[in-house]
């Protein structure tokens, strides 16, 4: 990759006697392709090294704030944060190769567009580097002063943490702005000169996607962190490691669950400033020519959500005593399936001819529109809710006096809350479409309000309760462990998808409505096409993430007499469930 | 609970995930109007995952399922046995009858994705003007709406119907790969601007890549020689009032930039 990004660099230059030239050929290879494959890896390794200090600072914190409480706890908090961040030196060198690479890769065969670029970024081009020197710097000497900075000093690593954080945020609103412009042009004149540079930047499409990219990272870097503590565990031999491994990967899933609640939220407002920006951009994506890859990505997500239900019904396995619990897991497990069923149906079908009977199937189209897929999504989501309630209850003894008579109206709650669900979706299926919007925002409050509630109940209940089992981390099966890679491939493909779809939206040009793509490689490859090309970033991605592992892997190692001490093996006070 | 414990010992784990699998397959196929075989083949995606899980939930489920196989015993009951040897031979069997038919030669066309509104660049739609009669429905003239009415009766309802739900006298000879758009539909016009649904009525789909039955119904500036069935049968102002007529009927707004309704009202 270095002597292709060298080549590329070397190109770069060559071209440059062609002045003018509003594309150049780099070595051969077809630039479009060439610039896909370098800023989905460059686009993942920067998810990853900004997500995960997001968290891990978040972990080390709580680790500090145990500190008075509970030494143990507070250490193996503070040691789960350096482990994650152990993932980072390497990441973040990765982030800068790709990044160099797509760098070379732009100004060598799209001298074009990056005369455009620089024309109204010039001075952002300039800030960029330096925010990015200062995250370097930050990251270094927070990594590297990990044990430096523990005690009285522990306060100015957690700081040296929060800059890092701001930095990289920074960096990489700055980034998004470019990429927005792109597709939300604002600030410049009809032929594509600069009027205001501020309105360049704060382009309608910036704000949203500085929000879903916020939350996706901590979602896909929680995912992978979740991945090396599997890693980790399936080569580990030493029942301390195993367990707190186990627990690594067990907090990284719930991180990633959590936030992966708010990022249909989230893709939805971007989608709807897109499509106040332009109708067209509504059509190409929703009905249009990239509208399949919304199936698709409703079948990842299906396979995302089964895969982190059916983790956490074999995380039950880890409980002596769950066995009334357990009982549950294969009646969620249908349900889930049949929901998934329902959200994945296509409005129009792929058929033939004599399958046909015209675009929508009278029984199952009926299934493809937005109420019935509110319906099942949302009653997936009360099934996730329920599995975790009862993973909490596992094991443990409620010794509150009305126990019985909460329990009850815990669940009752949680009937009602799944009834309202599907009758507003059922009154919505009826009621016209702007009327339809409401009852699905309805549904949304509904869940977020009985989650809330039945929560609360929970925790009251459970205030105190007897452990007659603890959770014996590190016995969960090794499949529980491959499921988390999935998980993290998962993620990995549908990043690459959906950047594949904002990129793609653009069609025919650079900036939207200014710049028009007249190169030859313009134009969208086939479905297929994409997929392969994206499985083959997927690839490349994971075969990166896999030396990185490896070399945090051989870098430390946690000796063993902190492992006898914090290893959640010797007892782990305040459950974390 | 007996009742349960002697179906277990009749029809072993192995048999019950064929048979549920099975089972939703028939069941499937049984539907009519038949469902297409990509929709199939997702559903089944999902109900194998879900055996999957099923098996895999706890170890003792896993070593049923492998003993079945592994563990036979020639004191197993004659019917345990038929099973066995039934599930050895039908799995292969059906799997490589699987490969044979993804595999043997075919002469149907291609399974089509059809695309329900067909790509359009912004550069195209930009060159349409909305005239001023036309561009805001709430001063749209009653007399334009019956002018598009009549239009529509004349020239779209054989088609498209004359409750505008896609079932016209000659709906049914354009079936594949889509029928006449439906326009009470929520998928149809009402997901769409009015420059849009302007260019779909003159752009068509007949004579270019949109593959649908379409006309096109009026001369394009672009396209001013263009001659087909149909072109230049309506004049540009004809064609905005059926337009007009076809939102006022079907009580749908066109949709506007600037106040969109949700994306994902319908896919």
């Amino acid at each position: 990759m270095l002597a292709a990004a060298l080549l590329a660099a070397g190109n770069a230059f060559a071209q440059d006697s062609v002045a003018g030239a509003d594309y150049a050929a780099v070595a051969g290879i077809d630039s479009r392709l060439a610039v896909w494959i370098a800023a989905q890896l460059h686009l993942m390794f920067a998810a990853f090294v900004l997500a995960v200090p997001m968290f891990a600072l978040f972990i080390e914190y709580l680790g500090w704030r145990a500190e008075r409480t509970d030494r143990v706890e507070a250490r193996r908090y503070d040691w789960l944060a350096h482990e994650m961040a152990s993932l980072l030196p390497v990441a973040y060198s990765l982030t800068a190769i790709t990044g160099a690479l797509l760098g070379f890769l732009l100004f060598a065969a799209y001298p074009k567009v990056m005369r455009h670029l620089t024309g109204v970024f010039g001075p952002t081009f300039v800030v960029y580097p330096l925010f990015f020197i200062a995250e370097t710097l930050c990251l270094y000497f927070w990594y590297y002063g990990w044990r430096r900075w523990q005690g009285d000093a522990k306060w100015f690593h957690i700081v040296l943490g929060l800059l890092l954080n701001i930095f990289g945020t920074i960096v990489m609103f700055i980034a998004d702005a470019w990429a927005t412009y792109m597709m939300t042009p604002a600030g410049v004149n009809e032929s594509g000169a600069l009027v205001r540079l501020y309105d360049a930047v704060w382009n309608p499409g910036w704000m949203p996607l500085n929000v879903h990219r916020l939350v996706a990272n901590v979602t896909f870097g929680a995912l992978l962190c979740s991945a090396y503590a599997a890693y980790r565990l399936l080569l580990s031999d030493n029942a301390r490691e195993r367990a707190l491994y186990d627990w690594m990967g067990y907090t990284g899933n719930l991180i990633a669950l959590f936030t992966m609640l708010f990022l249909p939220f989230a893709g939805y407002y971007f989608g709807f400033e897109l499509f106040a920006f332009s109708a067209t951009y509504g059509v190409t994506l929703m009905g249009g020519v990239l509208s399949w890859l919304f199936i698709i990505q409703a079948i990842v997500i299906a396979v995302l959500f089964v895969g982190a239900a059916y983790y956490s019904w074999l995380g039950l396995l880890r409980i002596p005593g769950s066995e009334a619990q357990q009982r549950w897991s294969p009646v969620f497990n249908v349900l889930l399936i049949a929901g998934f069923a329902v959200w994945a149906t296509p409005h129009t079908m792929a058929a033939s001819i004599e399958e046909s009977t015209g675009g929508f199937h009278p029984v199952l189209g009926a299934l493809g529109v937005m109420a019935p897929k509110m319906i099942a999504v949302t009653l997936v989501l009360v099934v996730l809710y329920s599995s975790y309630l009862l993973y909490r209850r596992a094991g443990r003894v409620p010794v509150v006096a009305w126990a019985s008579t909460g329990t009850r109206v815990e669940w009752g709650l949680v009937g009602l809350m799944a009834l309202t669900i599907a009758s507003l979706g059922v009154y919505g299926y009826f009621a016209p479409a702007h009327i339809r919007i409401k009852t699905s925002i309805w549904q949304i409050y509904v869940l977020i309000g009985g989650i809330a509630v039945t929560f609360a109940l929970d925790q009251a209940l459970l205030r105190g309760a007897r452990t007659i089992a603890a959770v014996r981390w590190g016995t969960m099966p090794r499949r529980g462990q491959y499921v988390l890679v999935l998980l993290a491939a998962v993620i990995v493909w549908l990043m690459g998808l959906m950047g594949y779809a904002r990129s793609g939206a653009r069609l025919n040009w650079h900036v939207f409505g200014i710049l028009e793509d007249t190169s030859a490689e313009a134009g969208l490859p086939s479905l297929g096409e994409a997929a392969l090309v994206i499985t083959l970033i997927t690839a490349v991605f994971f075969a990166l993430l896999g030396v990185a592992f490896a070399i945090a892997g051989l870098a430390h190692g946690t000796d063993e007499r902190t492992l006898a001490e914090i290893s959640p093996e010797a007892g782990l006070r305040g459950d974390t469930r | 609970m007996r009742l349960r414990e002697a179906w277990r010992a009749r029809v072993p784990l192995p048999t019950s995930v064929v048979l549920i699998v099975a089972g939703v397959y028939l069941a499937l196929k049984l539907v009519r109007p038949v469902i297409p075989g990509s929709v199939i083949l997702l559903y089944m995606g999902f109900v194998i995952a879900g055996a999957v899980i099923h098996v895999t939930l706890d170890d003792g489920r896993i070593r049923r399922f492998a003993d079945f196989f592994i563990d036979a015993s020639a004191r197993d009951p004659g019917a345990i046995r038929a099973q066995r040897w039934a599930l050895l031979a039908v799995i292969p069997l059906l799997l490589g009858w699987w490969v044979y038919d993804a595999l043997r030669p075919s002469y149907a066309p291609p399974v089509e994705i059809f695309q329900r509104h067909p790509t359009v660049g912004e550069e195209v739609l930009k060159r349409i003007v909305v005239p001023a009669w036309a561009a805001e429905p709430k001063a749209w003239r009653p007399e334009d709406v019956a002018t598009g009415k009549r239009l529509y009766e004349a020239n779209c309802a054989v088609c498209h119907g004359e409750k505008l739900d896609g079932q016209g006298l000659a709906a049914e000879a354009f079936r594949y790969p889509i029928r006449p758009a439906n326009f009470t539909d929520a998928g149809t016009i009402a997901q769409l601007t009015l420059p849009y649904v302007y260019w779909r009525l003159n752009v068509g789909g007949l004579q270019n890549q949109f593959n649908s039955a379409m006309p096109k119904w009026v001369a394009t500036a672009d396209e001013p020689d263009a001659s087909s069935l149909h072109t230049n049968d309506l004049a540009p102002d004809e064609a905005w009032r059926v337009i007009l007529y076809l939102y006022r009927a079907t009580g749908f707004e066109p949709r506007t930039s600037e106040a969109p309704a949700a994306e994902h009202a319908k896919h």
